[in-house]
Parts: C-alpha cells; sequence; structure tokens
C-alpha cells in the first residue's frame, strides 16, 4: 500500500484526485491539500510517511516545483508526480530536473490517474516524443558544445572540480545518456510506442520502461550538477 | 671742502657743478682732432652762367637753384695743428649727384659722371675716404669738391668732417645703417607684406560679405600701398635706377601719393566705413589727389616747382591727419582691437609724415633722413594683426561649425537610434499581432467550434453524455494541439507526427483500431513555419478522426517517409470508404484548402477495405 499525498488548489480537481487515490486499493490518501505552505507542514511533519507526492505545479502560494525538491531532500525514496494540464514539455521538463518522475493529465480519467502511480512505482515513467526530443536536443547540444566550443581553460578546471565534488552521488553527469538510453529516446521521438520499441530492440517493454525512468534520475541529478556548476561559475559557492 | 661739513646743499650744487665741467673736457676732447668744415667758396655753374661766392655749407642745391641742373665747384681751405700720425677719414652726410673729391690735388674719390645730367645718383649714400696722413699738411690744406646736380634730386654738399679714422667712421657707420641698410630692410619687408597681402587678397573670400563670396579689398589695398611703400623706399638705395631720370623720380613720388592713398583706404576698410556715402567721397578726393599729384610730381620734377610736390605732400598728409583724427574719435568710442591698433598706426604716421614733410621741404636741412619709412612698418604690423585676429576668429568657427556638426550626427544617431527602435517595436508587435491571429483562428477552428457544439448538443437535450463528452475531450485535444504546434519545431513533419499519435493515444486505445506505426526520420521541411505545421496537424489529424469516427476499420497505418522531392505522408485504412467525389464530405474541402495553403498536396483514393489519404510536401523551397 503506498501513501500518496495529493496537492491541488483547484477543490474539485483535488477532490477527484483525492477520490482517484481513494478509489483504489493498492493506494492510501493521505492527505489532500491546497497550497505550498500547507504540503510544507506536511512533510515537514513526517516526510517518511509521504511515498507518492502527486502535485501541480501553480499553486496559489508558489511552485509545486519547490515541494517536489523539498519532498525529495526530505525523503529521497518519495516519488513525485506532476499533475499537468497540458503535459506541454517546459513545465514537464523542469518538473523532471526537479526531481519528478512522471506527469499526469489532468483530463485523465480517475482509473488512469490509479494506473499511472502504479505504473510509476512499479517503475514505469511516461514521456512525450516532444519531450524525448527534447532532452535528445539538449544533451546532445551540451556534447557538441563540448567539442566545438573554444572554452575558458579556467572554465574547464572549474567544472572539473565541481564534477568531483558531485562525484560522491552521482555517475559520470559528462554522459548522461547512454547509447541504449540515446536510442530509445530516439524511437520515442519518432512517435513509436514501448511495445514497438522493446520489439525493435529486442527487449522487454518493462527495460524500456526501466530505462526511461532511470533517464528521469538522471536528469533530475544532472540539472543538480549543472547548478553547482553555475553556483560555482558565479562565484556562489567557495570551491577553488 | 671744510666749509661743507654744515652746508650740504652747497656740497651738492659744487659736485653738480664738477660733473658738467668734466662731461664738456671729454666732449673737447673728444672731438678735439676732429674738424668739421663749414665754409667754401663756391664757383657755380648754371644754365652756361657762372657765379662765385662764399657758402656756407649744407649746401642744399634745390634750395638754391631751385628748378636748374647744374655743376659747382666747393674749395674750403683748413690748417691743422700739427700733421696727423694717424689714419684719418673724411666724412661727408650727402654730396652729388656725382661728385669729385680732392685733397691737396689728390682725387680721393669719383663716383659718376660730372657732365652727365640725370644719369645715375649718387647722392644717396653718406660718404666715408680714408685720408692718408702724408697728404696732409699744418697750414693750407684745401678740399675741393666738384658737384653735378640734377633737378629736384635733393644735390648738393653736406658740411665735410675730417678727423681720426676711428673717430669719424662711426658717424659715419651709424648714418650708413640707418640710410642705407634701414633701407633695405624696409624695402624687402614692404615686399614681403605687400605679396603676401596680395596673396591672402587672391585666396580668401569674404564669406560675411552680402551676396556671393567677395574678395576681401582690405588685403588688395594693404598690399598695394606695401608694394608701392617698397618702391619709393628703394629710391633711397638704388643709385642707378632702371629708368632714368626725372622718370624714376615720379615714379618714386607716385608711389608714396599710391602708399598715402591705399592706406588711408585700407584704414577705411578696418574701420568698417567702406560702406558709408561718405567713403565715396573719401575714395573721388584720393582719386584725384593721386591725378594731381602725377601733374604735381611733373611740375616738380621736368619743370623745377618743387612747392607742386610740397603741397601735395601736404595736401595728403592732411587727409590723412583728419582721417585718423575721425578714426582716433571713432575708436576712443569704442571699437575693435584692430580698429584701435589701426588708429595709433594711422596717428603715428601722419604726424610722423608731417614732420618729414617739414624738415625735407619746407626746412633747409641737408642729409637728413626720413623717419616715415620707419614708422611705415607699424601698418605692416597692423595687418599682421588683423590677418592673426581672423584667422583665430575663422578657427574659432570652424572649431564650433565641427561642435555643430558633431552634436548634429549625436542627434541625428539618436534619433536613428530610435527610429530604428520604434521599427523593433512596430515588427515585434506585428509579430505579436500575427501570432495572436494565428492563435485566435486556432480557437476559433478549435475550441471555439467544440465548445459551441457541446453547448448545442447540450441545449438541444438530444445528445447523450457519451456524445457531449467526446466533444469536450475533442475541444482539450485541439487545445493540447494547439500548445504543441507553438513548440513543434518548425518543418519537423516526424516530431508534428509522433505527438500526434501521443496525444490521440487513448483514443486509439479506445478503439478497436490495430495501429501500425511506420514512420521515417524526415529531415526538417525549410518550407514549413509555424501556420503550415499547423495546418499539417489539423489535416492528418482530420484525416485520423475520420478513420476513427467513421471507417470502421480494423487496421490503420501511418506512413512518413522522404520520397525525393516531397516528404510522403499516408493515412491507409481497411475501413468500409467513402465516396471521394463528394467534396463536402468529412472535411475533405478543409484538407484540400489547408494543403494549398502550405503548398502541398493532398489526395484521397478510397474503395471498400482500403482508403488511403496521401498528402506529398515538396522539400525543397
Amino acid at each position: 500500500m503506498w501513501r500518496v499525498l495529493v496537492v491541488e488548489d483547484d477543490p474539485l480537481m483535488r477532490e477527484f484526485f483525492a477520490g482517484s487515490v481513494s478509489h483504489c486499493d493498492a493506494l492510501q490518501l493521505i492527505a489532500a491539500v491546497g497550497s505550498v505552505a500547507e504540503a510544507r507542514t506536511w512533510l515537514s511533519r513526517d516526510a517518511s510517511a509521504v511515498d507518492v507526492l502527486l502535485i501541480d505545479l501553480g499553486l496559489p502560494d508558489g511552485s509545486g516545483l519547490e515541494v517536489i525538491r523539498l519532498a525529495i531532500a526530505l525523503n529521497p525514496v518519495c516519488e513525485p508526480l506532476v499533475i499537468s494540464m497540458f503535459g506541454d514539455e517546459d513545465n514537464v521538463l523542469a518538473s523532471i530536473e526537479a526531481g519528478a518522475l512522471g506527469y499526469i493529465h489532468k483530463d485523465s480519467t480517475p482509473d488512469d490517474i490509479a494506473q499511472t502511480i502504479m505504473d510509476m512505482r512499479k517503475g514505469a515513467s511516461p514521456i512525450s516524443p516532444m519531450i524525448a526530443r527534447r532532452v535528445l536536443f539538449k544533451y546532445r547540444f551540451n556534447e557538441s558544445n563540448k567539442a566545438v566550443a573554444p572554452v575558458d581553460i579556467a572554465q574547464i578546471a572549474i567544472k572539473n572540480i565541481a564534477d568531483a565534488a558531485m562525484a560522491t552521488d552521482t555517475a559520470d553527469s559528462q554522459s548522461v545518456l547512454s547509447p541504449r538510453e540515446h536510442e530509445v529516446l530516439s524511437l520515442i521521438a519518432r512517435g513509436f510506442s514501448y511495445g514497438e520499441i522493446a520489439r525493435l530492440q529486442g527487449l522487454t517493454v518493462h527495460t524500456v520502461q526501466t530505462h526511461i525512468k532511470k533517464l528521469y534520475g538522471k536528469l533530475s541529478v544532472h540539472s543538480k550538477s549543472e547548478a553547482v556548476f553555475e553556483a560555482t561559475r558565479m562565484g556562489l559557492l567557495g570551491i577553488r | 671742502m671744510s666749509f661743507n661739513v654744515y652746508l650740504p646743499l652747497r656740497f651738492w650744487r659744487q659736485a653738480q657743478w664738477r660733473l658738467v665741467l668734466l662731461l664738456v673736457s671729454l666732449a673737447q676732447m673728444t672731438h678735439a682732432t676732429t674738424l668739421e668744415l663749414h665754409q667754401a667758396q663756391a664757383v657755380v655753374t648754371v644754365q652756361g652762367q657762372t657765379s662765385r661766392g662764399e657758402v656756407s655749407l649744407p649746401y642744399h642745391w634745390d634750395v638754391h637753384q631751385r628748378g636748374l641742373a647744374g655743376e659747382a665747384t666747393f674749395e674750403l681751405l683748413f690748417d691743422l695743428p700739427e700733421v696727423p700720425t694717424v689714419p684719418f677719414g673724411l666724412y661727408v652726410p650727402r654730396l652729388g649727384n656725382a661728385y669729385e673729391i680732392w685733397l691737396n690735388g689728390v682725387l680721393l674719390q669719383r663716383n659718376g659722371d660730372l657732365k652727365r645730367y640725370n644719369g645715375p645718383d649718387y647722392a644717396k649714400e653718406p660718404r666715408f675716404v680714408e685720408v692718408e696722413p702724408d697728404i696732409l699738411r699744418t697750414d693750407g690744406n684745401v678740399f675741393r669738391v666738384r658737384i653735378r646736380a640734377d633737378v629736384g634730386r635733393r644735390g648738393g654738399l653736406a658740411a665735410l668732417k675730417l678727423g681720426p679714422e676711428d673717430e669719424v667712421y662711426p658717424l659715419y657707420a651709424s648714418n650708413f645703417r640707418w640710410r642705407s641698410t634701414g633701407s633695405q630692410v624696409i624695402v624687402i619687408l614692404s615686399l614681403l607684406i605687400g605679396l603676401m597681402a596680395l596673396a591672402l587678397w587672391a585666396t580668401q573670400f569674404d564669406m560675411a560679405a552680402p551676396g556671393q563670396n567677395q574678395r576681401d579689398p582690405l588685403y588688395l589695398y594693404a598690399g598695394l600701398a606695401e608694394l608701392c611703400w617698397a618702391v619709393s623706399v628703394s629710391d633711397a638705395v638704388i643709385e642707378n635706377p632702371p629708368i632714368s631720370w626725372p622718370w624714376w623720380g615720379l615714379l618714386a613720388f607716385f608711389s608714396v601719393s599710391a602708399w598715402m592713398v591705399a592706406m588711408i583706404l585700407f584704414c577705411a576698410e578696418v574701420a568698417g566705413w567702406s560702406r558709408l556715402p561718405a567713403a565715396t567721397w573719401l575714395r573721388r578726393w584720393l582719386m584725384l589727389v593721386l591725378v594731381v599729384s602725377v601733374a604735381a610730381g611733373i611740375g616738380s620734377l621736368v619743370y623745377g616747382e618743387p612747392l607742386a610736390m610740397t603741397l601735395t605732400y601736404a595736401t595728403l598728409g592732411l587727409t590723412a591727419l583728419v582721417f585718423a583724427v575721425l578714426v582716433v574719435v571713432k575708436s576712443a568710442r569704442g571699437a575693435s582691437m584692430s580698429h584701435k591698433i589701426m588708429a595709433i598706426s594711422l596717428l603715428f604716421n601722419a604726424l610722423v609724415g608731417l614732420r618729414d614733410l617739414y624738415v625735407f621741404r619746407i626746412s633747409p636741412v641737408y642729409g637728413s633722413n626720413t623717419w616715415l619709412r620707419y614708422s611705415s612698418v607699424l601698418f605692416g604690423l597692423t595687418l599682421g594683426y588683423i590677418v592673426l585676429a581672423r584667422f583665430r576668429t575663422a578657427s574659432a568657427q570652424v572649431r564650433d561649425s565641427l561642435e555643430n556638426l558633431a552634436n548634429e550626427v549625436k542627434k541625428k544617431e539618436l534619433e536613428l537610434a530610435q527610429a530604428y527602435a520604434g521599427a523593433e517595436r512596430a515588427a515585434r508587435q506585428q509579430e505579436r499581432s500575427a501570432e495572436r491571429t494565428r492563435i485566435l483562428r486556432d480557437m476559433h477552428d478549435g475550441v471555439g467550434a467544440h465548445i459551441s457544439t457541446a453547448i448545442r448538443q447540450l441545449q438541444s437535450g438530444k445528445a447523450s453524455d457519451e456524445e457531449v463528452l467526446h466533444t469536450m475531450r475533442d475541444s482539450l485535444d485541439q487545445l493540447k494541439m494547439s500548445i504543441d504546434a507553438m513548440n513543434l519545431p518548425p518543418g519537423d513533419v516526424t516530431a508534428l507526427l509522433a505527438n500526434l499519435r501521443y496525444r490521440l493515444e487513448p483514443r486509439f486505445k479506445a478503439s478497436d483500431v490495430d495501429l501500425q506505426w511506420d514512420v521515417d526520420w524526415i529531415p526538417p521541411l525549410v518550407r514549413l513555419d509555424d501556420r503550415a505545421m499547423r495546418h499539417l496537424q489539423f489535416m492528418v489529424y482530420e484525416a485520423l478522426s475520420n478513420v476513427l469516427q467513421h471507417a470502421h476499420a480494423k487496421t490503420l497505418l501511418i506512413e512518413a517517409t522522404p520520397v525525393l522531392p516531397f516528404a510522403r505522408i499516408r493515412v491507409i485504412d481497411n475501413g468500409r470508404g467513402f465516396d471521394v467525389t463528394q467534396p463536402s464530405r468529412r472535411g475533405i474541402r478543409t484538407m484540400r484548402d489547408r494543403a494549398t495553403a502550405v503548398g502541398a498536396t493532398i489526395s484521397f483514393h478510397s474503395s471498400p477495405g482500403h482508403t488511403v489519404v496521401e498528402i506529398l510536401i515538396p522539400v525543397t523551397v
């Protein structure tokens, strides 16, 4: 039984999501709140009591991204799931980088919602072709940038130090995408379903899903290391 | 001296008296041996008539023999206290026009031909002759000086000074310096200033003058004046003039007149009076005097009436004086610095000129020097100041103009930047407005149309909940696709199709259709902009909707592949098909319109069990 915290400011939607969770036997609704402050209060009281955080991004007193970061910080095994109206790539990507492991459409059916939560817990994170494409583009762009741009040597040195500092809790952040992940992402970007990808690549659907979920984690960590790098570069951290 | 202890005043008077005595005795010692010979026995021959008599020197021929040429022999007797042992020298301030100097029967110096009247003039320079002591004796020494004198040429004989060379020579040298060297300097200076002024006249234009650019007469008058002055002063140093006397004399005299006239006109220009009505009268008067001066010169030098020349000088001098007084009065009432300097020059020269007139033309002084030739330098300095002041003003104006120009340029740049910013704002505005138009159209065609349909369905009461829900879902799908279209990379057909599939996934799941996906990667098509992508999205969406809603198909194949020079998209189903000849059906017309709008072609082939909707998009522009 997984414990779910719902954070959604619209009472109707909140009720709908709370209802969807409650109706599923495998899920337990621990609370449904409507603001960042309330969510903070809940999390600071007992973050380990939350397995799944179902959260809207546009909250009246702040962004759901803050809550996601807090939840992960307090309880790293907590799995945030973002409620998105459109599943548009800017918001979704920001959520992933904040630590979300999936997103759910507001117009989904109650069953879909429970199913998505269950799938995610089992290791399946959804990803749209647009987002796949964006991830591909972003990290390919980064790679080519490294190869071509005449980067300031001091910056490289700083980045190396920053990377070394991060090395304790992250895999090699230089290569975010493994070749397999790259291939899977490419196929998703071309519109193939997980099943079709599994067939084409000779994998199980589960493996494909795992790849995606791992990718989510990587993107989140990478975004953190990028933040460290940026902070170092801007002189905000005392790394020399 | 003992008396003086209590009489300091007396002591002082005595000291003064002793000083005077000392100076007098020193002077006597200096000139103890230098003789100045004033008395002479003269034999003068004029027009064949010879007369004899005692004369005292200086003998100014033009005064004694007015208007006549002739020759004279002067005999001067003198004794010496002893035969000198040191070299002696004879200094004669002026003699000529041609002369011979004999001492005790020995010819000391000869210059010119005593018979050649109106020939070269040797009366211009002071003369110094070394005298060997052995020619001299104590008693009965005789100087015999023979001269030839032309009419009006300042011939004659000045007093002779004889003495030790080291005493006499400095007297000669000083006179020579002032008369000859000084005059040469003045001639050269006047020539230079005159030519410079003429060059300025030729090259500089008076911008302030009304009408078109005009040369400034100020420079012309100054230039002519200085050149005339150079000619007239050169008479003092040229012994052998290029044209014969009296014409040379006439030229020199005319040059002086012209100099004065030009200088007065120059001063009138400096004073800024040249445009006054009175200036016309002044010019006429000066021209008249100039013409008269020619006649006066002829009368004086050819016909021997020196008074004519004197009167001409006097007339010009007085004109200058009156003019100078006016100029001085004006400058006292506040005038420019140029005007003041000019006023001082003019007044000073007028006074000096009148002094020279008295000394040379009225008093019997012979062998003196004119001062005017030196004082005239003031005019050159005045001109120099004016030119400098003008150039300073001009460069200040240029600086001002440059500053103004720089400011103008800065202002224009600012305006340009503003205009550019304005244009950019307008362009952005236009872009925003085009974007807004597109979104509005999307909302109208998509969400708006669906919501209206839903409202109608609910109002009619005939539609089932399922139908209304379907409409609303459609509406949300349209909205999502609108947003996706904004984020779709331009020209990326593959991404467009993938996204469409992702959005329609719930519907595919809900239907029984077996979806087959055969989408190759197609390089982005440059010709497809945001608007075209949206059209294409609509077309494919429409085709898929038709299959899902109406075809009752079992399988649906979506193909995309580059078939050069096209990118080909095909939607193939095995449903019941439809009549492609009925254009109103299933939004076929709309799809055709959209295809046309993006430069693509859409074709429909349908038979029961096999329907193909094919979209061909040219790859190149």
